[in-house]
């Protein structure tokens, strides 16, 4: 009945595509991917957060990282998806709509490869990095989603 | 996680200052229903926290007050005091002065402390005492010293261990009772092939030879809720014990009760059903708001769902499929009603709130007021009744100060010396009327004019009719910081309350006669959960308006469809300020060559909102948009269409404001070209 | 040495928490909400958990939940605080996955015979 002690440190995180980055997020915090869904604009809103979904009844907000990370924009392809996630925006649980070019597969990334944010040969600022790991030979970034939002 | 820690002390004033209002309520309500051993126990709960946790964070002279204030109530508790008008008085003054020590300390008077808890006391001595005397505490158990044998059953059930249950510890625990005989019991475990290694399929029999008594046992089985885990068979000459209940259920549900003098010391509960709080106390349950506001979103998306279902069957031409969709449509229909009837609640509970204020109120202004209540059980949702409650207080505070004269002038005008207060509330219809009456000196409508013409508010030749004199009062610009007193000043606020109303979807009014006293009343919509919406598009997108708000819908004319910025339109006579909403929403679109324009009003406040269609009306569940919208002040909400995707909610308090300022800019301009 | 979580969004119920148990000789790790909770649990070798119900970010239940899912969660005893003696919570986190629960305000002598109840 004791537990055994693991050596878990790994944990299981989305791997997701925006632009030419792979971004990571914790699996614990996806609630569902989507496949697009009709977007309802909300004028007045900032723009990476510019339109409303309807994820079973609830109204979710849509985030568009391209335009929070100054990335260029894209149309969206077969592959876009809508990733719903549970985050605390200002300790209030709030589910978010984040935009994928593509979502790849859950993989158990080792806590102890990943680093903190480097200040160095990434386009956007570091405070919206919480680290960053490699994955077969690319660049993983999870982000700090509550940074980023707020 | 270091960094600063917050004052472990301060927490405890925090939650201190949540369990004194719960008491202070409890005591408010015992005042008239004294037999309510509810009440009694949510009062001693109060007072039990405040002290156990003043001794855990160093409040010690809290807790020593507390102590004392606890002891006398406890004698209410046992059934040994009624609990009398004069005890509540006594209580609520104990409460104040626990709140004194807690939040100033340095400035409460122990002599005070002390002449509160004789009255206290007092209130609780023998000669207050029921009627039946106090018999000896007997636990039925502790007759008996010489050790029995129980036959104790244990089946912890398969989610035991998981859930960190060590059964072993528990065995280990009764054989600290005594002589035990342990055996396993083998029937439930499945064959080999179907174990499931985290599961708990055993169960145990425990002959348990000893003194202690049957809590003792109970105790170590503390944690296991479920009744059908745990039996104790008392020994077979024990008959009395055996009627008992379970174990679990004993200690999980009436914690209290081991303490309880037996029944007949009790204050004696009418068992017929004369008393309605009992019967409503018996028949209700208690459910947690967050549980009853995720229904209310499932009964919405039922709705929602339901009207999709409804444009398929209208579209298909199965008339099988069109009679289901007419049935479930009936169906949701009745469990929306349903549903949102579980939401309402009486009115009385805000009412008996303000029991106390006026208790204050009548105290630091030396006017004697008479309260008298009615329509208590008018029910209203609850977050409407809790969105009520500041401005109610406002009003209450208004009329106490400014409306009730002193006794005195009461006297010589040939009134009782207490000033009347009445709090009414009723259904009229979808609404709910609440009024805040006085029988006091009534409004001044010459003071009133004068001031607002000394604001600037009116003309000093303006023509203006009683009623509409009256309505000065809410404006923003009629009050001025020289009214400030320390309860209120008339007028000021009066703004404010107007507007929380407003955004409620409701209106205020008042009535006054001098020498006879002031009538306001709310008119408040019943529910803030679905309403009717007015779908209209302006571009592209599809936006919903609460129909309660549209008052008329005409044609844009021509003329003005051409122009943009700031005019205003003639309707019956009048003129309103109309807002082109594909300008304020920037939708980059043409205009519709026949633009329709939907008048809203508040209060006398109108606005023209110029839009590309008018769709129809749409049953619309509102729904809040989340923090990251929070910076977006044209919505209150969102609601979802028969086709699954968002239409938002235009903020008609914000649009009117918005009328406003753009009117108020344009006249600025039309006289500066003048 | 035998190491306690607790999980608690009030630094001084943390605090009280901890003398207690260090003074009782258990080793505390400590954590504001049950998303930290969860954290210090997947890092393992935590052999008691004691935890509020109410808090930010992520609850008590849902807490309780999650944590009876990691591998390092399960089998050992989950205890939550409450401060009322409130019958339909402890249902509540009873069905969630807790173990058992401890009464606030507590005395030091209860709350470590409780512990002792749970955990040897």
């Amino acid at each position: 009945m004791a537990p055994a002690a693991t050596p878990d440190q790994a944990v299981d995180v989305l791997t997701l595509e925006i632009g030419t980055e792979v971004f990571a997020i914790e699996a614990t915090a996806v609630r569902e991917i989507l496949d697009l869904v009709p977007v309802t604009e909300v004028p007045g809103a900032r723009p990476f957060v510019g339109g409303v979904i309807n994820v079973r009844g609830r109204i979710v907000p849509l985030v568009d990282m391209r335009l929070r990370l100054a990335m260029p924009p894209a149309a969206p392809t077969a592959d876009t998806r809508i990733i719903v996630l549970d985050i605390a925006l200002e300790g209030e649980p709030t589910a978010v709509g984040i935009l994928a070019d593509r979502v790849n597969e859950v993989v158990q990334l080792d806590l102890g490869m990943l680093e903190e944010a480097p200040r160095l040969g990434l386009r956007w600022q570091p405070e919206f990095i919480r680290s960053v790991g490699m994955r077969s030979g690319r660049l993983v970034v999870l982000p700090d989603l509550e940074r980023i939002l707020t | 996680m270091s960094g600063s820690l917050p004052d472990p002390a301060e927490t405890y004033r925090q939650e201190a200052a949540e369990l004194l209002d719960m008491l202070e309520q409890s005591l408010l309500d015992l005042d008239h229903r004294p037999d309510d051993r509810d009440l009694v126990d949510t009062a001693f709960r109060a007072l039990h926290t405040i002290k156990g946790s003043g001794a855990m964070f160093g409040f010690d002279s809290v807790a020593a007050f507390t102590h004392e204030f606890e002891t006398a109530f406890d004698r209410v508790r046992a059934g040994l005091a009624p609990c009398s008008r004069a005890l509540v008085a006594a209580a609520l003054r104990a409460r104040d002065h626990i709140r004194g020590l807690i939040e100033a300390p340095d400035a409460t008077d122990p002599a005070v402390g002390d002449t509160i808890l004789s009255a206290l006391h007092a209130a609780v001595s023998d000669d207050a005492a029921a009627p039946a005397p106090a018999l000896p505490p007997t636990a039925p158990e502790s007759a008996s010293a010489s050790p029995r044998t129980w036959r104790i059953c244990f089946r912890p059930g398969p989610d035991a261990l998981v859930n960190g249950t060590n059964p072993l510890l528990m065995l280990e625990e009764l054989r600290g009772l005594g002589r035990a005989r342990v055996t396993a019991l083998l029937d439930r475990v499945p064959p080999l092939d179907a174990i499931d290694p985290e599961s708990c399929y055993l169960g145990w029999e425990v002959m348990l030879e000893t003194a202690a008594p049957r809590s003792a046992i109970e105790e170590v089985f503390l944690f296991i809720l479920d009744d059908a885990a745990v039996r104790i068979e008392p020994p077979s000459d024990d008959t009395a014990a055996q009627a008992e209940p379970g174990p679990a259920a004993a200690i999980a549900a009436t914690p209290d009760l081991a303490e309880a003098e037996p029944p007949s010391v009790v204050p004696p509960l009418r068992p017929g059903r004369s008393d309605p709080d009992i019967g409503r106390v018996g028949g209700s349950l208690r459910v947690q708001a967050e549980r009853l506001d995720a229904l209310m979103d499932r009964v919405g998306e039922l709705v929602i769902c339901q009207a999709r279902l409804h444009q398929l069957a209208g579209a298909g031409a199965d008339p099988g499929l069109t009679a289901v969709a007419e049935e479930i449509g009936r169906l949701v229909s009745e469990l929306r009603d349903t549903t949102m009837g579980i939401r309402m609640v009486p009115i009385g509970s805000l009412f008996t709130r303000f029991r106390r204020l006026l208790h204050d109120l009548s105290r630091d202004l030396g006017k004697p007021v008479e309260l008298v209540t009615s329509g208590e059980e008018t029910e209203l949702d609850k977050t409407m009744i809790e969105r009520m409650a500041d401005p109610l207080v406002h009003l209450i505070r208004n009329a106490v100060d400014h409306g009730l004269e002193a006794p005195d002038a009461r006297e010589a005008a040939g009134k009782p010396r207490a000033g009347g207060i009445r709090l009414v509330a009723r259904h009229a219809g979808a609404e709910v009327l609440v009024t805040v009456a006085d029988d006091g000196r009534g409004l001044d409508a010459e003071r009133i004019r004068a001031k607002a013409v000394e604001n600037g508010l009116i003309a000093a030749d303006a023509r203006l009719t009683e009623p509409e004199i009256h309505q000065l009062i809410f404006h923003p610009g009629f009050s001025t910081a020289r009214e400030i007193s320390a309860i209120s000043g008339r007028g000021v606020g009066m703004d404010v309350v107007k507007r929380t109303i407003e955004a409620l979807r409701g209106s205020i009014e008042v009535t006054s006669r001098p020498g006879h006293g002031t009538e306001v009343t709310l008119r408040l919509p019943l529910t803030l959960a679905i309403i009717e919406g007015l779908l209209v598009r302006v571009g592209r997108g599809i936006y919903a308006i609460p129909l309660s708000a549209v008052e008329e819908c005409v044609e844009l004319p021509p003329d003005e469809a051409s122009r943009g910025g700031f005019s205003l339109l003639s309707i019956r006579g009048a003129l309103v300020p109309f807002l082109r909403l594909r300008e304020l929403l920037r939708t980059g679109t043409a205009p519709d060559p026949y633009q329709k324009v939907v008048i809203i009003a508040a209060g006398e406040h109108r606005v023209g909102l110029v839009v590309d269609q008018i769709l129809g009306s749409h049953q619309t569940v509102i729904k809040s948009l989340s923090r990251l919208h929070a910076d977006v002040k044209t919505f209150s909400g969102a609601t979802i269409l028969g086709d699954g995707t968002v239409a938002l909610i235009l903020d008609v308090a914000q649009l009117l404001e918005i009328g406003q300022a753009e009117e108020e800019r344009g006249r600025a301009k039309l006289r500066e070209a003048a | 040495m035998r190491t306690v979580l607790t999980v608690d969004d009030s630094a001084s119920i943390r605090q009280v928490v901890a003398n207690l148990l260090t003074n009782a000789g258990y080793r505390v790790v400590e954590a504001a909400n049950g998303a930290e909770g969860l954290k210090q649990l997947q890092a393992g070798g935590v052999n008691l958990v004691v935890t509020d119900l109410n808090m930010p970010v992520m609850d008590g239940l849902t807490f309780i939940r999650e944590a009876r899912k990691l591998p390092t969660g399960k089998g050992i005893p989950i205890l939550f605080l409450s401060t009322e003696s409130d019958a339909v919570k402890k249902q509540q986190a009873k069905e969630a996955g807790a173990t058992g629960w401890i009464v606030k305000p507590f005395q030091n002598d209860q709350f470590l015979a409780v512990v002792g109840k749970v955990l040897r």
